[in-house]
């Protein structure tokens, strides 16, 4: 105890260094993230709130919003059941050329998402590896809701795996063990002892997925077509409000993703100390 | 005690996945009324004519003489970008571009079977002139397009590689300062054409992906002058939002814009009818259409004199100055701006 005493001393009393770290944190923050959310608010109801509402329920930007939520959504599904099969082998298994399949499932991460969207229209536009043979088949994947979907399914690859599989590595194999000894098959083992542990990682994974695609422009930008109404998701929506000089038109969407966003990591932030407690 | 496995979390979670699972389908798109559907590809600025004027115009005319709907969908980028998507595979039917070197492309590409030079006015939809857009009083005193030269002018101007109209106006800095001195000498000076253009890009601080990505960075404060379409000027002067000033220079090119049936794409089902769009893009009614949104026509220059805000041109030249696109690209776009001005 004694070793405390002298890094304890300073505290004592009034301790200016905490008003101090906390206002240059807020300080620091202000303008990097605070003043540029804030904007987007304020220019967003500057022209009063009937014309927001009017943005914001406008056939095209209710389209883009929803598509952006499905086509998120089954990215996200798909993502998180490969991520925990993938946390599953990788963390369970060791084999030749495991570490080359982790570092490939990491590597969307530092791809920008311009080469991910052009590597898509590589391997599937009409002249792709693969889809100069569906093309006279009349099969077209790019330009389409599926388009997206796969896009999003690139971008997002590593986020559901990195938060599993940490949490199967950690995990203690005795209650696996203990559960095949008492004649539980391997699914039962996994459905009644594994995933349970693992629901908070999947549901945060899941979040971020989601989140990441919902928000994502780089890739799908060159892959949907941007057609609006039809392939049109809410980040390029945004986009094409903007370059089209509609910027209330835009700024109602991104106030809506702001939010929506905040929401996500809210609930990821109270989440899994919520799931964890069982 | 036996653990729970869906515990009270998982149980939530469960009724939100197998939400999220009903609400999983797809949107309808919102084109998708029954009747006809034509998808338009455009080049950044057609938007307002074609959605406000020409799109209704059109189903008007279809639903009065066929009883049958015609809904649009359309997707507007620079002329580069759109045509870069349709050689992608995007399901354009039409595609109006900028630059009839984009309509070369897609017939190269295979895309454009039909020659559009047997349309109507050879294929080209509408015209304008360029000009330069300045603050409002002209605080930089900019009067021609050598004045976008001067030191402490800062120019926004769209990129070549992705925007027609970025191509339009370097053709126009260039090919004004030729037919100047083709005036004054009677030789062409394309040294000195060339030094201007030098000068002018240094003064260039954004490059944005095109002619309207432009016009919103120009609205938004950034930069003393914009080099764009007549009718941007107009568009920006009418929505009153940014107050300027559109400076006519003393020698510019007139932008001939062709429309393309993208034939690949066209299902013989849908044929009449984008066929009877295209005839109807040249129409009497599409074409006073266009002019209200301060286009000029080429095919009937009186609808012209309908508007009375577009600009006396003194001197106006077209792409058939450097002999058509097809020497124009090579020669102005690649010869002299991509490897002796934007590279030095």
């Amino acid at each position: 105890m004694s070793s405390m005493i002298p890094t304890m001393r300073h505290v004592r009393g009034f301790d200016v260094a905490r008003p101090l770290s906390i206002g240059m944190l807020v300080l620091m923050m202000l303008p990097l993230v605070f003043l540029p959310l804030a904007s987007i608010f304020l220019f967003g109801t500057s022209q009063g709130l009937t014309s927001f509402m009017e943005s914001l329920t406008a056939p095209e930007a209710v389209f883009a919003l929803k598509l952006s939520m499905v086509t998120s959504f089954w990215a996200t599904l798909f993502n998180v059941i490969f991520g925990l099969f993938a946390a599953y082998v990788l963390s369970r298994y060791n084999f030749w050329g495991r570490n080359a399949l982790i570092v490939t499932i990491s590597l969307p991460t530092a791809i920008p998402t311009a080469v991910a969207g052009f590597a898509l229209l590589l391997l599937w536009g009409p002249y792709g590896t693969l889809g100069r043979f569906l093309a006279p088949h009349g099969i077209q994947t790019m330009f389409t809701a599926g388009a997206i979907i796969l896009a999003n399914i690139f971008v997002t690859f590593p986020l559901a795996f990195g938060v599993i599989k940490p949490v199967f590595d950690t995990m203690s194999r005795s209650l696996e063990e203990a559960s095949a000894t008492i004649g539980a098959t391997r699914v039962q083992t996994f459905w009644h002892v594994t995933l349970p542990s693992l629901r908070g990682a999947i549901v945060s994974g899941a979040l971020l997925t989601f989140a990441r695609a919902v928000g994502e422009f780089g890739s799908t930008i060159l892959v949907s077509g941007n057609l609006a109404g039809r392939t049109q998701t809410a980040p390029l929506y945004i986009f094409a409000k903007f370059n089209e000089g509609q910027i209330e038109a835009a700024n109602a969407i991104a106030i809506v993703l702001a939010l929506f966003s905040f929401l996500i990591f809210s609930v990821l932030f109270f989440a899994r100390d919520w799931l964890d407690v069982d | 005690m036996r653990k729970r496995i869906f515990s009270r979390p998982a149980l939530i979670c469960g009724a939100l996945t197998s939400l999220a699972l009903i609400a999983g389908c797809l949107p309808q798109p919102t084109s998708d009324k029954g009747g006809l559907n034509i998808t338009v590809y455009g080049f950044s600025i057609m938007k307002e004519s074609l959605e406000k004027a020409v799109y209704p115009g059109f189903a008007a005319k279809w639903k009065r003489e066929h009883g049958v709907d015609v809904n649009f969908t359309s997707s507007f980028a620079g002329s580069e970008t759109i045509t870069n998507q349709i050689l992608q595979g995007v399901s354009a039917d039409i595609a109006i571009l900028s630059i009839e070197r984009d309509a070369s492309r897609l017939k190269d590409g295979g895309f454009v079977t039909s020659d559009w030079r047997t349309l109507p006015n050879k294929g080209i939809l509408n015209k304008t002139p360029f000009v330069i857009l300045v603050r409002q009083g002209n605080p930089k005193g900019i009067l021609d397009f050598t004045d976008l030269a001067k030191a402490g002018v800062r120019l926004i101007h769209p990129d070549p590689v992705s925007s027609g109209g970025a191509q339009w106006s370097v053709l126009a800095m260039y090919g004004s300062e030729l037919v100047k001195s083709e005036r004054q000498s009677g030789g062409q000076n394309k040294e000195l054409a060339l030094q201007t253009l030098r000068a002018i890009w240094r003064n260039v601080i954004s490059t944005p992906g095109s002619a309207r990505e432009a016009r919103t960075q120009f609205e938004t404060g950034f930069g003393d002058a914009l080099v764009t379409y007549e009718l941007e000027g107009l568009l920006m002067k009418e929505t009153g939002k940014t107050p300027l000033e559109v400076v006519i220079p003393k020698a510019t090119i007139f932008s001939e814009h062709p429309a393309v049936v993208i034939d690949r794409n066209v299902s013989a089902a849908k044929r009449p009818v984008v066929d009877a769009f295209m005839q109807y893009l040249w129409s009497d009614e599409a074409q006073k259409a266009f002019v209200k949104f301060h286009y000029r026509s080429g095919i009937d220059p009186t609808l012209n004199q309908e508007n009375k805000h577009l600009a006396q041109i003194e001197t106006e030249f077209t792409i058939d100055y450097f002999g058509g696109w097809n020497r124009a690209y090579p020669e102005i776009i690649e010869g002299i701006f991509r490897d002796q001005v934007q590279r030095k």
